[in-house]
């Protein structure tokens, strides 16, 4: 029963591959990378009965994520399919950087580091009108740079007993715009950074959706929630070499191709 | 209104909120480390379970509360105007203007109200938060326009910046007198004038006081007090400077994107070719030091309007001294 879900999610995943490849290949280029690391996440928030829409909030402060949550909410009856196709372009709703239009999310921030404190603010809220909500806030590794993220930690962890639910995933993918985040900062060791601040930390294959679904229903009380969800850009595709550096990716006709292909057979074997 | 030298009240401010959230159980109220400074004590000591302090950390106050505010709270928060609005500047305008939030960002001392030179001089909030599409922009001038403001800002819709006197405030207008959030007031000169002064919070004693100056030389003066900084009252300003030979606009504040450029934005776009001259600190960092000596030596005094308004009109003679109005303590009279 549990790996039957487990291959829902999985689908999914692929499915917001898939949809964000297309979304992306109309005008050439786009965040894909950021939906090719993040597609578990989302699949196992949105398809994984983990995040109660509705009920319990999304902060998305790293908004050029927003490619992701398109992809996955048009998968799971919260976005009008139709809608993808105009990712981008002048005109549209889905804005290529999230924005007060994007729907969905509660608060959405494309100037990064500034989701935290937002999410902060929703679990106090909750708190104080005593409602059992759970506040997740998605994140990137690179914008953890931000002292701001850091400011928001500290107060969580002095107000964990009105924190509630919190948990904040970091997409931890090692890509910033100027390459590696290794390369430009040194953020490790990054979960004992939040142990320190007072936060559980959990470190998981952000690949891997029986770890992420785990991690994201522990049971978990006393202090908020920080999960690092190690990834990678190219998502674990063949066609894609490893080194690419796909924070923002030009998807010529040739690679657009190979992901089409290999993201549909993996689809087909996951229906055979 | 009453004469100088004004009595005052201490902590309108922090007495008016308290006494609103108290039935207002939607308002909430942050602070960053400035408890006592911000009037907020009597808000914490009266209502803890709605006050939290976010430390030394603005960025991520501002944060918090866009995500209380829209999760249906009206927040105030507190700290001093430089580090309310300069220190935070992306973090106001991506998570409370932009998303048209109900905070409201109060800060304290004013321009060079404040002794603490540069660091703690908020010379240029104005213009940052005039700056950002949806903000109210507010600049009471006595305590009861205070108490007004504070439970006009509890009914707005959308995010408010609200600069305020720290400590004592004048008590400058009757009990009749109503601050309306969209409106700027003609308080004297009504008619034809020769100098039409325009002033904000700090500052309107100083332009009252100087339109007695010039009145006693037997001008004409209007003086209008202008709270709302953003939007701007236009028709107001607009009928009284059709009436006037000058303008003069005088703010605690540079006079590069604040009232007195609002005023010029004004009246250019309404094609008046009326002079203008802005009293302000012009254009550069000024120091430590009392209000006193920083007022007179910047150019923010009762004595720098008469001159300027003066000059403009072309007076010959020597420039009138400005009336001198000891304040006994606990009085307040403008520099």
């Amino acid at each position: 029963m549990l790996s039957q879900q487990h291959s829902l999610v999985r689908r999914l995943a692929t499915r917001i591959r898939l949809n964000a490849t297309r979304m992306v290949a109309i005008q050439g280029f786009g965040y894909l990378g950021q939906a090719l690391s993040s597609a578990e996440v989302f699949a196992t928030l949105f398809g994984g009965a983990v995040l109660r829409p509705g009920r319990d909030r999304f902060v998305l402060s790293a908004g050029h994520y927003v490619i992701a949550l398109y992809a996955a909410a048009a998968e799971v009856g919260l976005l009008d399919r139709a809608e993808l196709a105009g990712y981008g372009r002048d005109g549209a709703l889905l804005e290529a950087i999230g924005s007060e239009r994007t729907p969905l999310v509660d608060m959405v921030c494309g100037s990064l580091g500034q989701g935290l404190s937002a999410a902060v603010g929703f679990a106090l809220a909750a708190h104080l009108a005593g409602e059992q909500r759970a506040t997740f806030a998605f994140l990137s590794d690179g914008e953890l740079e931000e002292g701001q993220v850091w400011e928001a930690a500290m107060f969580a962890s002095h107000q964990r007993q009105r924190m509630g639910r919190l948990v904040a995933i970091i997409d931890a993918n090692n890509s910033q715009v100027d390459g590696p985040v290794s390369a430009v900062t040194t953020l490790e060791p990054m979960a004992d950074k939040w142990r320190a601040f007072g936060w559980q930390a959990l470190e998981v294959d952000g690949h891997d959706i029986a770890a992420l679904t785990q991690a994201l229903t522990c049971d978990f009380a006393g202090a908020p929630l920080a999960l690092i969800a190690r990834t990678s850009c190219v998502g674990r595709l063949r066609c894609l070499p490893a080194t690419l550096d796909a924070h923002f990716l030009k998807l010529d006709e040739p690679l657009r191709a190979a992901l089409e292909q290999e993201l549909t057979r993996e689809l087909q074997s996951a229906d055979a | 209104m009453r004469e100088p030298p004004y009595a005052t009240v201490l902590k309108p401010y922090g007495e008016a909120l308290t006494t609103l959230a108290r039935t207002r159980r939607d308002i909430l109220c942050l602070g960053a480390d400035l408890t006592r400074q911000t009037e907020t004590d009597l808000f914490r000591d009266a209502i803890p379970e709605r006050f939290f302090n976010a430390g030394m950390a603005e960025a991520n106050m501002i944060g918090i509360a866009a995500g209380l505010a829209r999760a249906g709270h009206v927040v105030f928060v507190n700290t001093f105007g430089v580090f309310c609005t300069r220190r935070c500047f992306d973090q106001i305008a991506m998570a409370v203007a932009y998303p048209r939030l109900n905070v409201r960002l109060v800060g304290f001392m004013p321009g060079l109200s404040s002794p603490g030179g540069p660091s703690h001089q908020a010379i240029d909030d104005v213009a940052l938060m005039r700056a950002l599409p949806n903000m109210l922009v507010l600049e009471p001038a006595d305590a009861l326009e205070i108490r007004q403001a504070v439970v006009a800002l509890a009914d707005h819709i959308g995010p408010a910046y609200m600069r305020l006197k720290r400590g004592e405030s004048p008590l400058i207008f009757e009990e009749a007198h109503r601050l309306q959030l969209d409106r700027a007031q003609h308080l004297t000169g009504h008619g034809k004038s020769d100098a039409c002064l325009i002033a904000a919070g700090m500052m309107l004693p100083a332009a009252l006081a100087a339109a007695r100056t010039l009145q006693r030389e037997g001008l004409g003066v209007a003086v209008l007090n202008v709270p709302v900084i953003k939007p701007l009252d236009v028709d107001t300003i607009l009928a009284a400077a059709r009436e006037a030979r000058v303008i003069v606009t005088a703010e605690n504040h540079s006079i590069i994107g604040g009232l007195g450029s609002a005023v010029a934005e004004t009246l250019a776009g309404a094609g008046l070719g009326v002079p203008l001259r802005r009293v302000g600190i012009a254009d550069v960092f000024a120091e430590s030091g009392s209000r006193e000596y920083l007022f007179s030596r910047y150019g923010l005094d009762t004595q720098a309007i008469v001159r300027t308004a003066w000059e403009a009109l072309g007076r010959a003679g020597p420039v009138p001294r400005a009336i001198s109005m000891p304040a006994a303590p606990g009085t307040y009279a403008p520099v």
